[in-house]
């Protein structure tokens, strides 16, 4: 086809049947975005800066309630810089493990083992969530928490005591075991993409395995940050396994040992309650729309510092 | 100075059940060049990559026989250790392109710890760049990327990496394969001033008898991975004993 003359007939309805599916599904996101400034102009309106700026939150059927969404969203970002912090050499271990470590004889045990932790991207995060109420949490008080607020207390961010296992750092921590495996596996797949030329080049000159990956992991720098973005993307929107682990209270997440919440808990939390309260369903899908903008901004970042892994021979 | 010659013997290789390499054999001298040469596809860059262990890297590759750099058993020996030995250039220009320039060439010093301060890094960075007559053209722009060299000037980069280490041995898979005729000229006599003065043995595949008979002091002419014709250069380029060596130089395999 050039592209100075006019479509054949082919072609044109190939283009004609298509293009609706590609609209509808930019469409939605549009659509959505648009949806939830209009739902959060009525709060914005009535509150102002304060829904991010103030931390207190106490709706009121009758007076004046108070809307501060300045915790959830403390919350959610600390508990994402947790989880992808844990991650992130997780990941990279992981990939160093079964792209090097493992002897290359053994290549059936490798692809199991990277199928593996790949497909635990598919686990329902309910699975996770319970998992991390019923045997995380309580073992990270005991074991954890409590040596850490005992002997580190002097250090703001674990000077509060743990009473409870359910906390943000509870919630980092289980957030990074669930996006491990995809930076995984975005890292993996530019580690195996690096060319043959390269790795023979660094092994040439004498390296160690250690000083191989640490050198391969330079040249897929761009990747390793898509992947601890994306991660955060998905530790950010995370839900159901955070609002079972976080704590839902509104403390200041800058103790981590004390529970907390998050945007994505508070909404799921109390949207159901909304509707009682004035105002209460506009502030929440504000929430929503801090949360879309936040996975947008870090996927579309992390797409980009993918794009430009890049290997000019 | 220690001296390495290069010693293979009885050398079979098998990948993946495929006999690649048969009984060959070969003795390179330090202070010497010896070409590799034969058609694409006779196992060359294989024997390349046996000298300095990069086999080792192939899934299903067997290696039988012998190969002595100086007294060190190479089959036997820790990978790390001959590589340590032996420096190589590839086909294909692959300066690291996450690394500026400077870091490329010093990257091989820094690993081996060969450099006490950043002023010794600089003199071995610049003495290798002036070996592989790259200097002049990137001395004003050490700390810049690779991605706007020519694919000659990378390939130069590439040889100055590697010369960097001070190699024993200095392994070539068709350097100058892809790359422009005035980095060509300058990468040939880089390689044999470095054969000399650093009394290196140097060991360059090649398919083209040309390059072989301006650069090299003996030939290994290999075909379907065996060894037909080995010889000094000159000897086998003017009087080929064999039909097969006679009809290569002819450009007729």
């Amino acid at each position: 086809m050039d592209n100075t003359g006019k479509m054949p007939a082919g072609d044109r309805r190939l283009f004609y049947s298509l293009a609706p599916a590609a609209v509808i599904s930019m469409g939605i996101l549009v659509v959505m975005t648009v949806l939830f400034i209009y739902y959060s102009i009525p709060a914005v309106r009535v509150y102002g800066a304060k829904l991010i700026t103030t931390s207190t939150w106490s709706p009121s059927e009758y007076g004046e309630p108070s809307y501060g969404l300045l915790i959830p969203i403390l919350g959610t970002l600390i508990s994402s810089i947790i989880a992808v912090v844990i991650a992130l050499p997780l990941a990279l271990s992981a990939v160093f493990f079964t792209e090097e470590v493992l002897p290359r004889s053994m290549g059936s045990v490798r692809s199991a083992f990277a199928s593996l932790i790949e497909a635990m991207t598919g686990i329902p995060t309910i699975v996770y969530g319970l998992w991390g109420l019923m045997v995380l949490s309580p073992f990270l008080r005991d074991n954890v928490y409590q040596p850490l607020y005992r002997y580190l207390g002097f250090i703001p961010l674990f000077s509060c005591e743990p009473v409870t296992g359910s906390t943000i750092l509870t919630a980092g921590i289980l957030l990074s075991i669930m996006i491990t495996p995809f930076i995984y596996a975005v890292v993996r797949q530019s580690y195996n993409q690096v060319p043959r030329t390269y790795k023979e080049a660094i092994l040439a000159l004498g390296a160690t395995r250690y000083e191989y990956a640490r050198i391969l992991f330079g040249m897929i720098k761009p990747a390793i940050l898509a992947g601890a973005l994306i991660g955060f993307g998905r530790a950010a929107g995370e839900t159901v396994a955070v609002a079972l682990v976080v704590g839902n209270t509104f403390n200041p997440p800058t103790c981590i040992l004390s529970p907390s919440y998050t945007v994505s808990a508070l909404i799921a939390n109390q949207f159901a309650n909304a509707p009682l309260y004035p105002y209460m369903v506009n502030v929440l899908v504000l929430g929503g729309l801090i949360l879309l903008v936040l996975g947008i901004i870090s996927n579309i970042l992390g797409v980009m510092y993918l794009a430009r892994v890049r290997y000019v021979a | 100075m220690d001296l390495v010659e290069v010693r293979v013997s009885r050398l079979n290789v098998w990948i993946g059940g495929k006999h690649i390499l048969k009984d060959v054999y070969l003795k390179a001298s330090p202070g010497s060049v010896t070409a590799v040469m034969g058609p694409s596809g006779s196992g060359k860059s294989t024997l390349i990559r046996v000298i300095n262990r990069l086999i080792d890297l192939v899934p299903g590759a067997r290696v039988e026989g012998e190969v002595l750099l100086g007294g060190i058993n190479a089959l036997r020996e820790d990978p790390y250790i001959v590589r340590r030995l032996t420096g190589m250039v590839f086909q294909e220009p692959n300066p690291f392109p996450h690394m500026t320039i400077y870091d490329n060439v010093a990257i091989g010093p820094k690993l081996h710890g060969l450099a006490r301060s950043r002023r010794e890094l600089d003199s071995i960075v610049e003495w290798a760049l002036k070996k592989a007559h790259l200097w002049d053209e990137v001395k004003d722009r050490l700390h810049d990327y690779p991605y706007q060299l020519s694919g000659g000037q990378k390939q130069r980069l590439s040889l100055a990496r590697a010369l960097a280490l001070k190699p024993r041995v200095l392994l070539l898979d068709e350097p100058t394969a892809n790359i422009d005729p005035v980095s060509t000229t300058k990468i040939e006599r880089s390689i044999m001033e470095y054969a000399k003065e650093a009394m290196a043995t140097v060991l360059i595949v090649t398919h083209t008898p040309q390059q072989a008979a301006r650069i090299s002091d003996q030939i290994l002419f290999i075909y379907q991975g065996r060894v037909v014709e080995y010889g000094p250069t000159r000897e086998l380029v003017l009087h080929p004993k064999n039909s097969l060596t006679r009809k290569f130089l002819g450009g007729e395999v």
